[in-house]
């Protein structure tokens, strides 16, 4: 069957069979939410996502933004999907009502989410950089602020950006220089340059504002010093209208590889002195806001990198068993015999169910960390909030580095699945790869991602999310022991999460050690091991709620089956090696730290 | 003004490959994306710009299962006010007679100025609206591209023709129009308008409350009845005849008399 997104059983499957999104509306927050309107709203978002976002990917890739006389233009067609999508009020799906929200659980955005970004997460940007930067008035901005930009943000009418990285300034935000300096009135005076803004202008709307993170003067050096403003590009009057411009000016857009869609900005802040902002928050906090905002973007880009690898796999998948080509292996001595679809090539199935078990998983996981998000909502103890924000940390790197890695390799897959053909630009999957690769950099690069995982997450609050993950994880293998054909695959996986366990105590000691470069010299094969663990998890509980499914619903039974061909391949084929990997780790061989930089060569 | 639109819940053309199932009486239903017919949309919008500028209520009705709910609610959710949903056993497999029958006992439930069905749905017989119209013994257009309301007693409507021509015709009302795709472009349903309908409750008929003899509709009533679905098979021998309108007549009336078709 022809998709090209996302398989919309696969969808479903994972909202109601293993998260029952419908469950959540016995929760007054989340009333209107029954499974009928969970339905529609897929079903809604599918269709627009199809009908008019998706036929612009490949324009948003060949016409690209231009930038004349200080001028972004995206391509026209952007507008209509742009105008239909602000008036079905998608952009702030989870957010409040009172501001332009819908008040919709963060899972089934997360569906929602699924389509608009496989269709085209290049133009999925404009919004999802708004989207972030209202979050930040939202959680910081004064009763003012939230009364002037909000809405108008949340409802699209102006869009936002996040203005981090400067020339010198990129992982290491500290290094900053953009300054600030307060006026009579309360206001800031802001002068810099910032580079890689995404969205960072455009002709989609008339306002666009601004989150920029910098430096007061004589304010402390380094992150401690950086405080959080927000600049408009038209500045905004007390009854809401717009005034006058605000001296941000566009200098320059970037090539790149990929997401030719959307514009990557350089924007000169304060050119001509006449750049004002107000402070976004408490002076010196910027980091702070930042941090607190990071495990959303963090999870909104690990589904963006999902996002091309959904889609590359039902291209991939579509066109194997399309694509005639090579006689079937067990006739290959018979000259009279037929090519065959080349969905009957092992190697081809391979990486069919390779690419098959890494979207289902991932799906789950980041719909998974979307929706213990709801389950804080809907909690009403305080140390059970506690519990699942933990486990949002200790997922956030995963779900960032390790999706957008595996994704990068689905595409990659899909991209193998159609030789040469997929090389090429006449075939999607080209521009899915290059789409996808910047997701593996951005938002934090994926080592960071790895250190983020090693430093910070695994030694909070004395190791207790990762606990706390371990008994999550466990209380999945106890269920699929008792699932019938299903015990050896969760013994498989047991062992690979006591693995971990080990691994990550030996990891955790050789940081505190004089073997730190080590340690860290490992930190990404950590996240890498973690991350396999973590998917055969959501594979396993995907299984135990695919495997009674079978003989009760005939209708459904390839699907099903399918769950735990996926769960079969993964805890076989993938985890023995992902077992390797952990032995790897626990040498901790110090040949890429000890090795002499002169030794590298060149 | 009342207005009903009859809709359809079909498979939806956009993402699904069609196959004909193994037993060759229809197609390979498992796994299909389903969502409203096409046409019926375009219907449904059309009924809600009527009432948006001339007042009333639009009522979407469909015949079908428990899952055909869904389409009502969807076009609710687009703006349609009400939805009836059609549903007993003795519906199934009804031909389209039957189901012109069943909606014709639902029609006379109610007071219609209106009726509109889509051109055609997934069988693509097309034959539901004319049905429809003669058992209620009221005028019909079909292939309606465009409709002006006159006064509340007459409307005037255009009707797509060959060669991209359009007839203008004046109907009279009550009548049944069904809807050609393109006379306007439907809306799409945004979360406000779905979050609306979540818990509206939608009637359901079945053929007691409409007073319908089982054994008329259904199987059991069915006059045409589908004996086999299949794909042709590619032929050969076909011959594109190339050049001007002028050329490809001459060429063609030359082949015809080549072939003995003309004397």
């Amino acid at each position: 069957m022809a998709q090209f997104i996302a398989d919309r059983r696969d969808v479903d499957f994972v909202l109601h069979d293993q998260f029952g999104v419908s469950n959540l509306s016995k929760h007054e927050k989340f009333a209107e939410f029954n499974k009928k309107t969970v339905d529609l709203i897929v079903n809604e978002a599918r269709n627009l996502a199809i009908k008019e976002i998706l036929p612009t990917r490949k324009i948003g890739d060949e016409v690209g933004v231009k930038f004349e006389n200080g001028q972004i233009t995206v391509p026209e067609e952007f507008k209509k999907a742009w105008e239909i999508y602000k008036e079905g009020e998608w952009l702030a799906m989870p957010e409040d009502l009172e501001y332009g929200g819908q008040g919709m659980p963060r899972l089934l955005s997360m569906a929602a989410n699924d389509y608009f970004n496989g269709a085209n997460y290049a133009f999925m940007m404009y919004p999802g950089l708004t989207h972030g930067a209202g979050k930040l008035v939202e959680e910081f901005g004064t009763e003012k602020q939230k009364k002037l930009f909000l809405k108008k943000m949340y409802t699209g009418e102006w869009t936002g950006t996040m203005l981090l990285t400067e020339a010198e300034a990129g992982s290491d935000v500290g290094l900053l220089t953009t300054s600030a300096k307060k006026n009579d009135d309360g206001t800031y005076s802001i002068t810099g340059a910032k580079i890689f803004i995404s969205s960072g202008e455009h002709d989609m709307s008339d306002n666009i504002i601004h989150p920029v993170l910098a430096r007061i003067e004589d304010a402390p050096a380094g992150t401690k010093g950086i405080s959080l403003f927000l600049v408009p590009k038209y500045r905004v009057n007390d009854d809401g209208s717009m005034g006058e411009f605000n001296d941000v000016v566009c200098t320059g857009i970037e090539e790149k590889l990929g997401i030719h869609g959307n514009s990557t900005c350089s924007l000169t802040l304060g050119g001509k002195g006449e750049c004002i902002g107000t402070l976004l928050g408490e002076e010196n906090k910027g980091m702070r806001a930042m941090f607190l905002m990071m495990n959303e973007a963090r999870l909104l880009v690990g589904l963006q990198g999902f996002s091309c690898a959904t889609s590359a796999y039902l291209y991939a998948l579509n066109y194997a068993r399309e694509r005639i080509q090579g006689k079937n292996l067990l006739q290959m001595m018979d000259k009279d015999a037929p090519a065959v679809p080349i969905i009957n090539h092992p190697d081809v199935r391979r990486m069919l169910i390779t690419m098959k078990a890494y979207v289902e998983g991932m799906r789950s996981l980041l719909y998974y960390v979307a929706y213990l998000d709801d389950l804080i909502v809907v909690s009403d103890n305080d140390d059970e909030k506690e519990r699942l924000h933990g486990l949002i940390d200790i997922l956030i790197p995963i779900a960032k580095g390790y999706v957008t890695d595996r994704s990068f390799e689905v595409c990659s897959h899909a991209m193998q699945v159609y030789g040469g053909y997929g090389y090429i630009k006449e075939y999607p999957v080209e521009q899915l790869l290059r789409d996808c690769r910047i997701t593996m950099i951005y938002e934090g690069t994926n080592g960071i991602q790895a250190m983020d995982l090693l430093g910070r997450k695994l030694g909070m609050k004395k190791g207790k999310l990762v606990m706390d993950l371990m008994v999550e994880i466990q209380k999945t293998i106890t269920k699929a022991k008792g699932v019938a054909g299903l015990e050896e695959y969760a013994a498989k996986i047991e062992a690979s999460v006591n693995k971990l366990g080990e691994v990550a105590m030996h990891l955790g000691k050789t940081a505190m050690s004089e073997k730190v470069l080590s340690a860290f010299a490992f930190a990404s094969p950590f996240l890498e091991a973690a991350g396999d663990v973590i998917l055969s998890w959501m594979l396993l509980w995907r299984a135990a709620a695919a495997a009674p499914q079978i003989e009760k619903k005939p209708k459904d039974a390839s699907f099903y089956k399918g769950q735990v061909k996926s769960l079969e391949f993964f805890a076989s084929s993938v985890i023995p090696i992902s077992m390797g990997k952990m032995d790897a780790i626990l040498n901790t061989n110090g040949a890429a730290v000890d090795i002499e930089d002169a030794s590298f060569g060149g | 003004m009342e207005i009903l639109v009859c809709v359809k819940r079909v498979p939806d053309t956009s993402e699904n490959e069609i196959e004909v199932g193994s037993d060759g009486q229809d197609i390979d239903r498992d796994d299909l994306v389903y969502s409203v017919n096409e046409w019926d949309n375009y219907a449904v919008e059309e009924a809600i710009q009527i009432v948006d500028k001339v007042g009333g209520k639009v009522t979407v009705v469909t015949v079908g299962d428990d899952e055909s709910e869904e389409v009502l609610r969807r076009e609710m959710a687009m703006g349609a006010n009400e939805g009836i949903l059609l549903s007993d056993d003795a519906f199934e497999s009804s031909d389209g007679k039957g189901i012109a029958a069943i909606l014709k006992a639902a029609v006379e439930k109610g007071s219609y100025d209106l009726i509109m069905t889509g051109a055609q749905a997934d069988a693509g017989a097309g034959q539901v609206g004319g049905m429809l119209a003669a058992m209620l013994d009221q005028p019909y257009a079909s292939l309606v591209n465009s409709i002006e309301v006159i006064d509340d007693k007459k409307l005037k409507v255009g009707r797509e023709i060959e060669g991209g021509n359009q007839e203008m015709n004046e109907i009279q009302m009550p009548c049944v129009l069904s809807i050609q795709t393109g006379i306007n472009e439907p809306r799409y349903v945004g979360i406000r308008g779905i979050r609306k309908v979540a818990s509206v409750d939608i009637p359901v008929l079945g053929a007691s409350d409409l007073g319908i003899d089982s054994g008329s509709v259904g199987n059991a009533g069915a006059s045409v009845k589908v004996q086999d679905y299949f794909v042709p098979v590619f032929g050969d021998g076909a011959e594109m005849l190339e050049g001007s309108t002028e050329e490809i007549i001459d060429k063609l009336i030359e082949l015809l008399k080549a072939q003995g078709g003309l004397k």
